[in-house]
């Protein structure tokens, strides 16, 4: 194993820690455990706070999507685990600013589990919650179960319409609700070429033979819907995009945001030679792309591989997606 | 049980069951990672501190959510936010409930109960504190009086606390020991169970 890390427990708090000495305007650590960040200005009074959180080895996701027009904290847990129930409580109080509180984060067991709890202990405490959860991963599930999908990358459309809404000062109902529409029509599938290597333990995330891909991986190296020779970008893309269009039910004159999203250690040259075939293919269908964002938004460590993601858009949506943020790790101006 | 007395049934209940933090840090040392201990006994000390405070025309709701919010803050762990939670859902249904009989405390229990099954996503037979928990509330519900329906909870919590060394952990820290956890009692049962008894115990020293 090759990795640039000291002592590999502590990895987490020492990215954390190097996070709030390089953005110290942006993000603070609101009490005495590091594993809770959240705007500089938080709690925002009279505004809705936006709660997310889950493991480590994400970055951007979840971390970088606390700031202005996002997130207002995150829990932070350790390399691909859930931050505890009362490290999402905390949070909760931190950013709660008497408008109550989104947890807006992707679906994964511990994740609902320990959020859960923590609504709990928000309603003791007179603080309301709402929970919208991220589950745009297609390959997880299929549509009549949509439901039981996992969250990947698509979740930072959601970040976005949210963070906006909020900012505007949308109530606490509005802002969910506006969360709930952008996943609701928000659709992402990954391809993974080479498996993330976890600090602790060394274990690989998956056993991929050489010259092979996994397409429909999960963040986490969850395994997909099929597994073969390694194809060329185009064929590639084609699969995804493929399987994205009808996932959404895109038609003739449709409009909608794309994200190609870099894994971990795709270079972003890769990530555009498949944005150029996303393009082609819909416009071949008639699709138009109002929007688009092409980099590393939800990495899974050192992972190669990308994903694509679709959001369908209305005007409503797009209003969301092009209102200003500001985070050491997302700008739209 | 109106207020008051309901105030301080539970205040002494609490002090009985802290006797048992030992056996319960013990079976939790065994299956998980040996906190529960210390949980019930800093939850215990906090509730009963809270209820030392709450005002004097406070309902019945109002006092299991006051149990529940000093309850979690006490020793925050996961359990601690799973019962908390529990109670929290149980004062709901005490919303209009003025004087506390064993329907009363039986759909308490039932809808703590429900809550933790939903939050932790456990059933019966997952060898947790559910076992117990939901078997108790059907014997409230089919008690006659109270003396008689805790009885009959504390048989049924009893029977369920034994039957978990027979089973497999399938839900926390309990579950990565897979078939290691057979054999073993479980501690959040248990501790269901010695809550019960506690009762029992406070209530024949208020009444004797």
């Amino acid at each position: 194993m090759k990795k640039i890390i000291n002592n590999p427990v502590d990895f987490v708090d020492e990215m954390i820690e190097g996070i709030i000495l390089a953005h110290p305007s942006k993000l603070k650590t609101p009490g005495e455990d590091p594993r809770i960040m959240v705007r500089s200005d938080a709690p925002v009074k009279g505004k809705v706070g936006i709660v997310t959180g889950g493991g480590s080895g994400h970055l951007p996701l979840f971390k970088g999507y606390v700031g202005q027009g996002l997130c207002s904290g995150v829990a932070i847990g350790n390399v691909f685990s859930s931050p505890s129930s009362q490290q999402c409580f905390e949070a909760t109080k931190a950013v709660d600013g008497g408008a109550g509180v989104l947890y807006l984060y992707g679906n994964y067991g511990g994740d609902v589990f320990n959020f859960d709890l923590a609504a709990d202990l928000a309603e003791l405490e007179d603080i309301e919650t709402r929970t919208v959860v991220g589950r745009d991963d297609v390959a997880s599930q299929p549509k009549d179960n949509r439901l039981e999908r996992r969250g990947v990358a698509g979740l930072i459309f959601a970040y976005k319409a949210a963070g906006a809404a909020a900012e505007r000062g949308d109530s606490l109902d509005e802002v969910a609700a506006a969360a709930e529409d952008i996943v609701d029509n928000t659709a992402t599938m990954g391809i993974g070429l080479s498996p993330t290597i976890l600090p602790t333990t060394a274990a690989l995330s998956f056993d991929l033979p050489d010259g092979e891909m996994e397409i429909g991986i999960g963040i986490h190296g969850e395994p997909g819907i099929h597994r073969g020779a390694l194809e060329s970008a185009d064929a590639i893309t084609d699969r995804l995009v493929g399987a994205l269009v009808e996932d959404l039910e895109l038609a003739d004159g449709d409009r909608v945001a794309v994200l190609v999203n870099g894994m971990g250690a795709t270079p972003l040259e890769e990530l555009y030679v498949m944005y150029r075939r996303v393009h082609q293919k819909l416009s071949g269908h008639g699709v138009t792309i109002q929007k688009n964002y092409i980099g590393e938004y939800a990495t899974s460590l050192e992972m190669a591989g990308a994903s694509i993601s679709l959001l369908k858009l209305n005007d409503e949506r797009l209003a969301l997606l092009e209102a200003p943020a500001s985070s050491p790790f997302f700008l739209e101006v | 049980m109106r207020s008051t007395e309901l105030t301080e049934q539970i205040q002494g209940s609490l002090k009985e069951v802290v006797a048992y933090a030992d056996e319960l840090r013990d079976l939790d040392q065994a299956l998980g990672d040996g906190d529960l201990g210390i949980t019930i006994t800093l939850g215990a000390g906090a509730v009963i501190e809270a209820l030392a405070e709450i005002p004097q025309d406070a309902s019945p709701s109002e006092i299991a959510r006051a149990c529940a919010k000093a309850f979690a803050n006490a020793n925050p762990s996961t359990m601690a936010a799973l019962v908390a939670g529990g109670l929290l859902a149980g004062s709901k249904v005490w919303k209009d409930v003025e004087d506390v009989d064993i329907r009363a405390a039986a759909r308490f229990v039932r809808a703590a109960g429900e809550n933790i099954a939903q939050r932790g996503k456990t059933q019966i037979g997952d060898k947790t504190i559910v076992d117990a928990i939901m078997p108790a509330a059907d014997a409230l519900d089919a008690g006659d009086d109270g003396t008689s329906g805790l009885d009959a909870a504390i048989s049924a919590a009893e029977k369920a606390v034994i039957d978990t060394r027979s089973l497999r952990s399938r839900r926390g820290r309990a579950a990565w020991l897979q078939e290691r956890s057979i054999g073993l009692q479980d501690p959040g049962a248990t501790a269901m169970l010695r809550f019960l008894e506690s009762w029992r115990t406070a209530s024949v020293r208020t009444k004797s």
